[in-house]
């Protein structure tokens, strides 16, 4: 399954799902990273990690690791 | 007690997530006449403020730290949860005021939701309605009342509109609770029940220490210390106990009665949301009236879900494969170069301005002990707290513009991944940074590191980053090694060292984060990094100003007593036993004689016999015991290494500027009475070595010893960076002489 670590830039998708079992879910979540919801890749760091995704009209940088618990 | 009168006037927090508008709104209420108060036994500071008399309504007002939700993830939010909850020294909050963002609606109600479910009394305040309005909408009061079922009010924090209907529903919040029959309410029922156990504990600890004071500050900081050490034999968990919270927020939801599950299970977290996105729905109409369509809801929708575009253009710039690197250089090399230049006038007026106090006030008292111990041990004491002041306040407000307008998160991002490779974090970033001016602030600012050890590791390292004590001893030494016709040299040297300190705080982090893999099996653990990217704006110069007048006065209440009570303990031991000393009275002026008596009395005082006594010590290093005398008076501010050469080498001229005339009785002085020099290119870049590694800073330690919960890492780094700093030193000079260069 495609997760939103495999976004290319300024690629979009929506989240089908999030992995629960991963310890950083739970803050994803907080954070509205939600299923239904449409998130955008909208920039890499130098090192092309982490990586800044739009999601409910806000910006947040998350590590690769944790974006792969969001499944799209 | 003081407490009951503290009860009698009801507490607002005021909660919400960073950026929402928090400290601006306290600012509305408070008139900006607040004081900074601490959660005991944390370094987490609150502003407190009572309510501007203009509203007719007594009332205090706690600003908090921005939250996200009710799940805590760093220590600082686990304060700040906490004390929502209960904060000991002033109670539970009578009513939260939950600072909303409007245009980030469905992501800030996450935390308004929680609230409700936890049964807190809340006002929601929606802000920065502008920027919903540039939209077309806005989000209806009364709706989202009704949906809420709690009072909803929207702030303008630009011109301040709302604060009288926010005012009114604080007081309609306040007097239907007095009316509810106390027995009746839950909340009182917490805050009785909390009450209580707290001075349980009070009592126990008291009949334990047969301590009678009535100190509520140093109780409190007894009974964190008490709890600690029992939490310790008790549970592994990296709980609320470290951090000096003598509950958990496990305990505290209970006591609330809200079920944690309710809180923390992800599904119910998702669930929150659908909830959210619903009401979201309803709330949201537009500005001009009319009824808007599902179809322009939906491409409201699409709209505001989109970033902002103007973020966007900016971060193709400073996020930028290359440009972005080059950025991140520029800005980190005007932050250092500011810290230095800006400050150093500022510094050389502070000290100037201390010096001649002193001066004063033994000339004006005479030769006596008192007239010593008030010019130069609290005079220059407190000067030697105060000469750090300039640096960290243009520190903090750097880091406070770079902050408010968006870039520093952006920074934190960028380093992530080579810091993560060496066991740190991209939020060790501002730590590290705030380093170069203090270790103590940047101790502190490790606290939003969720990954317990890379924030005990970032803590570790930080003692590495050149901090600005360092700077007038690096100034004295590099002095002395540059030729005067290449005054260039000198800036070359300090650069190196300021870049050898990154390097070096680097190398140090990966060694140690690589041996403490060693033995893991599962090198994937917590770490992460989740951050939010603000959009950028212009910062708002009196929110920075607020943050770095706190920090600024954070530092003084850590630093300042340790550093203050050290330079009276160091005066002590040199101005005791010997306290008046004979010298040849012939052909001196008074001046002279006072320098006279002043180096005698040193050369017999108790810092010499421990110089003396460290002797051995400091000869492989090239050094005598007078060297050693000035690096024993260190501890109290590594700057102070300066002055005590000064005394120790029996400085005598007052008209030449001090350094230049140390550095002449540098050059003069000889090592007992062989005739070698004492100070020599080798034994001065065995110093520099050894004030890079060394950790001379008792506050540093004690600040290291509260945020980490113990021992163990003070200990660990005080061993560690006197070992590297002895053995480094060693190297260093006898390597340069065996090159040849003495
Ligand atoms: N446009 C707009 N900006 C606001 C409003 N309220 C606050 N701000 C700005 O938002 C930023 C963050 O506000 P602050 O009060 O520091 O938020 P805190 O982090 O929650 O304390 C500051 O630059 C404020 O000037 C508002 O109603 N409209
Ligand atoms: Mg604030």
């Amino acid at each position: 399954m495609k997760t939103a670590s495999d976004l290319k830039l300024g690629e979009n998708a929506i989240i089908v799902d999030i992995d629960t079992n991963h310890p950083s879910s739970r803050r994803l979540i907080e954070y509205g990273f939600t299923p239904g919801q449409r998130i955008e890749l909208v920039n890499k760091s130098i090192f092309n990690d982490p990586i800044a995704l739009s999601v409910r009209g806000s910006l947040v940088a998350i590590r690769r690791k944790e974006a792969n618990c969001i499944k799209i | 007690m003081e407490e009951i009168t503290e009860k009698k006037t009801p507490l607002i927090s005021l909660v919400g997530a960073p950026n929402s508008g928090k400290t601006t709104l306290f600012n509305y209420l408070s008139g900006k006449n607040y004081k900074t108060v601490n959660y005991p036994g944390s370094t987490v500071e609150y502003s407190f403020a009572p309510l501007l008399e203009k509203f007719n309504l007594t009332g205090n007002i706690l600003d908090t730290p921005g939250i996200i939700s009710l799940n805590p993830a760093s220590p600082d939010e686990k304060v700040a949860i906490s004390s929502l909850y209960y904060h000991p020294d002033y109670g539970s909050p009578d009513v939260v005021l939950v600072s909303v963002d409007s245009s980030q609606l469905s992501r800030h109600l996450l935390l308004v939701q929680q609230m409700l479910r936890a049964h807190f009394n809340i006002i929601v305040v929606l802000t920065m309605g502008d920027i919903l309005e540039r939209k077309g909408f806005q989000v209806s009061e009364d709706a989202l009342s009704k949906r809420l079922k709690c009072g909803v009010v929207r702030i303008n924090g630009k011109t301040g509109a709302g604060v009288p209907r926010l005012m009114e529903l604080i007081e309609l919040s306040l007097s239907s609770k007095k009316t509810e029959s106390k027995f009746n309410d839950p909340e009182f029922d917490l805050h009785h029940k909390l009450h209580e156990e707290f001075h349980h504990q009070h009592e126990r600890h008291h009949r334990r220490n047969g301590d009678s004071s009535n100190h509520r500050r140093r109780h409190f900081s007894l009974l964190h210390l008490l709890s600690f050490f029992f939490a310790k034999r008790k549970c592994h968990d990296e709980g609320a106990h470290n951090h000096g919270n003598h509950r958990s927020i496990n305990d505290l939801e209970k006591l609330h009665g809200v079920d944690p599950e309710l809180l923390r299970n992800s599904h119910k977290l998702i669930h929150i949301f659908h909830e959210i996105e619903k009401i979201e729905s309803e709330v949201l109409v537009r500005i001009d009236g009319a009824e808007s369509s599902d179809k322009q809801k939906s491409n409201f929708n699409a709209a505001n879900n989109q970033p902002d575009s103007f973020t966007i253009k900016i971060d193709s710039i400073l996020l930028h494969k290359y440009w972005g690197l080059l950025f991140f250089v520029l800005i980190m090399a005007a932050t250092f170069t500011s810290i230095l230049w800006l400050a150093s006038p500022i510094m050389d007026l502070i000290n100037i301005a201390f010096s001649s106090l002193s001066q004063y006030v033994s000339q004006t008292l005479g030769d006596g002990w008192l007239s010593d111990l008030l010019a130069n041990g609290l005079i220059d004491g407190v000067g030697s707290v105060l000469v750090f002041l300039p640096q960290i306040i243009i520190l903090f407000l750097i880091l406070g513009l770079l902050e408010d307008s968006g870039y520093l998160a952006r920074g934190a991002m960028l380093v992530d991944r080579p810091l993560s490779k060496i066991g740190l974090n991209g939020k060790s970033f501002v730590p590290m940074l705030s380093g170069f001016a203090c270790a103590i602030p940047a101790t502190l600012a490790a606290r939003t590191i969720s990954n317990k050890r890379e924030r005990f590791l970032t803590i570790f390292i930080l003692p590495l980053m050149t901090c600005s004590a360092r700077l007038p001893v690096y100034a004295l030494l590099i002095a002395f090694v540059t030729p005067q016709n290449k005054p260039w040299i000198g800036g070359l040297l300090l650069a190196t060292i300021y870049v050898f300190g990154i390097l070096n705080s680097c190398l140090i982090s990966g060694i140690i984060n690589k041996f403490l893999n060693r033995g893991r099996k599962e090198v994937e653990d917590d770490s992460s990094f989740i951050l939010e990217l603000p959009t950028y704006k212009r910062p708002v110069f009196s929110i920075v100003a607020t943050d770095t007048y706190n920090n600024a006065k954070q530092y003084i209440k850590r630093a300042g007593p340790i550093i203050l009570t050290l330079s009276l303990v160091i005066w002590l031991i040199t101005y005791f036993p010997n306290s008046n000393p004979k010298v040849d009275e012939t052909n001196k002026t008074r001046n002279e004689l006072v320098q006279l008596k002043n180096s005698e009395r040193l050369e017999n005082s108790y810092s010499a016999y421990l110089g003396k006594f460290i002797e051995p010590v400091m000869r492989p290093l090239g050094l005598d015991w007078r060297v050693g005398t000035a690096l024993v008076s260190t501890f109290a501010a590594r700057e102070v290494f300066v002055s005590s050469l000064a005394v120790i080498f029996k400085v005598t001229s007052t008209e030449d500027k001090l350094q230049n005339s140390i550095l002449k009785q540098m050059r003069e002085a000889t090592i007992g009475n062989t005739g070698q020099k004492l100070f020599t290119t080798a034994t001065i870049a065995g110093l520099i070595v050894f004030f890079i590694f060394a950790l001379q800073c008792i506050s540093t330690i004690a600040i290291s010893k509260k945020e980490t919960g113990g021992w163990r890492i003070p200990s660990l780094q005080i061993a560690f960076y006197t070992i590297t700093a002895y053995l480094f030193s060693f190297l260093t000079v006898n390597g340069l002489r065996a090159l040849g260069i003495q």
